[in-house]
């Protein structure tokens, strides 16, 4: 069974102002099996966010059916842990107050509730920033402590949604290659969005493509790459490019913003 | 994972060391010094009689009188648990109402035509009413505190719930927060940078409220001994009571309010909205 289906998901939204209905997704169904790394790509305004918030239970769908473990889900829920792009971090919280905060809602004790997010602290390079509040982190920083809240839940599925895509270019390939080492360590179910090419080729296992709104599945891709991964052995696996190549072409080649950060 | 990105540049108020915190306050009082400097000068050189305005000196005297008589622990206290009753209750009351408003779009668009609406009337207008209600005496005093704050209190915390980010709402319930503990863990320390300043203009309003309320509805308190000052021709005790109303409000804003924002507010680095 995998553990997250999505099935001829359907969303159409009612314009305030002309009353119209608007289709924006049209018609999605992929799957994602336990410890997978599934990219869901797209130009921007696609819907691919607009999946991820239904999977997450953030917003309401049309027709179809989101399944965890074969059961469909209603509402957000901590078996769906979710990674935003603004971060999301409680400013009010320290960084283990921030790490703490899922555990300390299923009613894990304090001590555990300690232990577990030293390990995850460590795994995500933030030791010994245990008493900063998010404010005093960079950016990065910032991030890998949104993604270290999630993990330390042990949720059924990893929501992401383009996590690294308001961080600096070179800030965001070594949070790319820390996230690749975190996953083949840790093989967490992960569902991740993202608008850039390279950054769902190395990451995934498979990336799927999804058309312009309406959404729609143009394409799934098996990304056939050996890991662990690191960014430098693999650009220069001739296979890399040609996963990006086929991607680009697929999305009309000239959409500038696929290829943009 | 050995290397990692360098922590940011702290964004905000960095808390100064002592010596830098020492000169801040001598600067705070230089133009209060300063302006009794000037009133001491334009009293002596222009002749004015005490009748019209008083003398710094007589402002001092009538001071160490009120002190010696009692006068002035009987209205201070008076004052002050007038204040800190009719604070307490806003408190209480104005933060739920305002988070059930700010978490209800429909609720928030019923009460804030009212609510603005009330904000003008808050306080003052009401002590008519207040003693017809309460009668003269502590009740319609604090009552006058309490709604000079509600209003203003309510007004801000409301706007804090709103500004939240959703997705702070949205992390927080991803990760298992259900119905009234999502007040606890993220409405209201959401909002606090705006609650502070709700208070802090609450606070504000209320003092002003509790003098006039005094003025009129009361035998004891900073507001009454303005009064009766005023019907004995005593100017020095009007302006003495006016340095005390002005003091105690400088110090309850430099002693609760801007520490309570600095453990808070700064240190989260969530800047108050003001």
């Amino acid at each position: 069974m995998n553990t997250l289906e999505i099935n001829n998901l359907r969303k159409e939204y009612v314009d305030h102002y002309t009353g119209e209905t608007i289709p924006a997704i049209g018609e999605v169904t992929f799957s994602i099996g336990e410890g997978e790394f599934v990219s869901v790509l797209g130009p921007s305004g696609c819907g691919k966010t607009t999946v991820l918030n239904i999977v997450a239970g953030f917003i309401d769908h049309t027709a179809g059916d989101v399944l965890v473990h074969g059961k469909s889900v209603h509402g957000p829920g901590p078996d769906r842990g979710v990674v935003f792009q603004s971060h999301a971090l409680f400013p009010w919280k320290t960084v283990l107050g921030n790490v703490t905060f899922g555990l300390r809602m299923k009613g894990v004790p304090r001590v555990e509730r300690e232990r577990a997010a030293a390990d995850i602290l460590e795994l995500v390079g933030l030791s010994g920033f245990e008493r900063k509040y998010p404010h005093e982190l960079s950016g990065g920083m910032q991030q890998r402590l949104g993604l270290a809240r999630v993990l330390v839940n042990e949720p059924e599925v990893m929501l992401m949604d383009e996590p690294f895509a308001s961080i600096d270019a070179q800030t965001r390939r070594k949070l790319q290659q820390d996230l690749t080492e975190i996953f083949e360590k840790r093989r967490p179910t992960v569902f991740f969005v993202t608008h850039d090419i390279d950054e769902a080729v190395f990451l995934s296992d498979r990336v799927v493509v999804l058309s312009a709104r309406p959404s729609t599945v143009a394409e799934i891709i098996d990304v056939d790459l050996p890991r662990p991964r690191t960014w430098r052995e693999t650009v220069e696996d001739p296979r890399f490019r040609e996963y990006t190549h086929h991607i680009e072409e697929r999305l009309g080649g000239g959409e500038p913003d696929a290829q943009a950060g | 994972m050995t290397t990692i990105d360098s922590p940011a540049r702290t964004v905000g108020r960095v808390r100064r060391p002592g010596p830098r915190r020492g000169s801040e306050a001598v600067w705070f009082v230089v133009p209060f010094v300063l302006l009794v400097a000037i009133w001491w000068l334009v009293v002596e050189v222009t002749g004015t009689t005490a009748r019209t305005f008083p003398q710094v000196t007589d402002v001092i005297a009538a001071l160490a009188e009120m002190a010696a008589s009692g006068d002035l622990a009987r209205h201070l206290g008076a004052s002050l648990q007038r204040m800190l009753i009719g604070a307490v209750l806003a408190v209480v009351t104005a933060i739920p109402f305002g988070i059930a408003l700010g978490s209800s779009p429909r609720l928030s668009a019923f009460f804030s035509p009212l609510l603005r609406f009330s904000v003008a009337l808050a306080g003052i207008a009401w002590i008519p009413i207040a003693t017809l209600w309460l009668g003269y005496g502590d009740r319609a005093v604090i009552f006058i505190v309490w709604n000079a704050m509600f209003f203003a209190l309510t007004y801000n915390t409301v706007l804090g719930v709103q500004q939240i980010p959703v997705q702070t709402v949205r992390a927080a319930r991803s990760m298992g927060t259900r119905g009234p503990r999502i007040v606890w863990e993220v409405l209201l320390p959401g909002a606090l940078p705006s609650i502070v300043t709700g208070l802090r203009i609450g606070l504000g309003y209320g003092w002003r409220g509790l003098v006039a309320a005094e003025i009129i509805a009361t035998n004891a308190g900073l507001g009454y001994a303005l009064f009766l000052a005023q019907s004995q021709f005593d100017t020095g005790v009007i302006i003495a009571s006016m340095v005390i109303i002005g003091v105690l409000w400088l110090l309850m804003d430099r002693l609760l309010l801007a520490p309570l924002e600095r453990r808070t507010v700064e240190r989260w680095g969530m800047k108050a909205v003001s």
